[in-house]
């Protein structure tokens, strides 16, 4: 148990941040849902039909699409896109998929590798994108999440307002969806640039999302 | 292992959503029918009782009671034609009126009736929270 803790204690940490933020963001987001139902001249409502209501669902699936998008574009971005002295870039040259033995699949797997990397044909293109994939897939479901929890949000505020409630269609061409949309889409963007840039030049002792600290500013693809 | 939790989730939130649009709509006609009986039979402290409070204060003017002033609105009703809930509002379509209920712990109140459309802009209600 001890052993499981040390060697996962990354995954770990995240996961009892999340779900105490997770829980942080449900007691805040029913106590301001509340006082605008109050000053609606609504009634107050308790935490689980708060946490089971389309206004927590929106504000969580419009966070989560946009991490998965931001993580979908920096995998796919990364293949062919190069920025010189960033350790979170591949060197200047070699931009692409790369060559079997590169990536150590086909006949050039080792003992060790995933089955499927040993395989060939679609199996290993699969398994060869799979992290991407996966990650679309997340954004795509989390954004039409977003779209369907905020189309009852939407239309339960436009009620409130005596306005008439509007469609799926309606609510994803509208400001709200949009505005929902880009603002989380902005500052993940913002967030990226950030690491790939600040990384060129700046260090944390010890982390591998960093170049060690005496690595020259030029050099790029080394991880401390 | 947290890719089937994220998509189970992400599913859940959707059909939860999307199922709110189809639910309760026959308690929030039922409201308005009951409702828009009162005013008919005259009987303004019933009207005034299937309120919400703050539609009930609000017909609290020049020294009549939320009763009286009720009754002098002439109120146009009708046949319900078709309701949307979305969460703890609804909006119910009469023949002659467009009425928006709020769902409390004790069942669905009127917060607006009497109400005509005025485009992008809010419906003007004669009862109005």
């Amino acid at each position: 148990m001890k052993r499981f803790v040390k060697e996962n204690s990354l995954s770990l940490f995240f996961l009892v941040a999340f779900l105490l933020a997770l829980a942080g963001q449900s007691f805040a987001g029913n106590a301001a849902a509340n006082d605008r139902l109050l000053s609606e001249g609504g009634a107050p409502i308790s935490w689980g039909q708060y946490v089971t209501s389309s206004d927590f669902a929106v504000d969580v699936a419009e966070n989560w699409q946009s991490e998965y998008l931001q993580f979908l574009l920096f995998i796919l971005a990364t293949v062919w896109l190069v920025q010189r002295g960033s350790p979170e870039s591949k060197k200047p040259g070699d931009e692409g998929g790369e060559s079997d033995a590169e990536q150590k699949t086909g006949r050039h797997a080792t003992p060790g590798s995933p089955a499927w990397a040993r395989a060939t044909g679609l199996r290993q293109t699969l398994y060869g994108n799979s992290l991407g994939v996966l990650m679309g897939v997340i954004f795509v479901l989390s954004w039409l999440g977003q779209s369907v929890a905020g189309t009852a949000s939407y239309n339960e505020q436009q009620l409130a307002q005596l306005q008439d409630p509007v469609s799926w269609g309606g609510y994803v061409t509208s400001g709200d969806f949009w505005d929902r949309t880009l603002q989380n889409w902005q500052s993940e963007l913002l967030a990226v640039l950030s690491m790939v840039v600040f990384s060129i030049y700046l260090r944390q002792r010890g982390s591998p999302e960093s170049k060690p600290v005496g690595a020259p500013h030029r050099q790029t693809d080394v991880e401390g | 292992m947290k890719t089937p939790t994220v998509l189970v989730v992400v599913g859940a939130l959707a059909m939860g959503a999307a199922g709110c649009a189809s639910s309760d709509r026959v308690p929030a006609e039922q409201a308005v029918t009951r409702f828009y009986t009162a005013v008919h039979d005259r009987h303004g402290e019933q009207a005034c009782s299937l309120l919400t409070p703050e539609a009930a204060e609000s017909l609290r003017t020049g020294g009549q009671t939320c009763a009286e002033t009720i009754l002098d609105l002439d109120l146009p009703g009708g046949q319900v034609r078709d309701a949307e809930v979305w969460g703890d509002e609804a909006q119910v379509r009469l023949t002659r009126d467009t009425v928006f209920l709020h769902r409390f712990p004790q069942g669905w109140l009127v917060r607006g009736a009497g109400c005509r459309p005025r485009g992008d802009l809010p419906y003007r209600c004669e009862v109005e929270a």
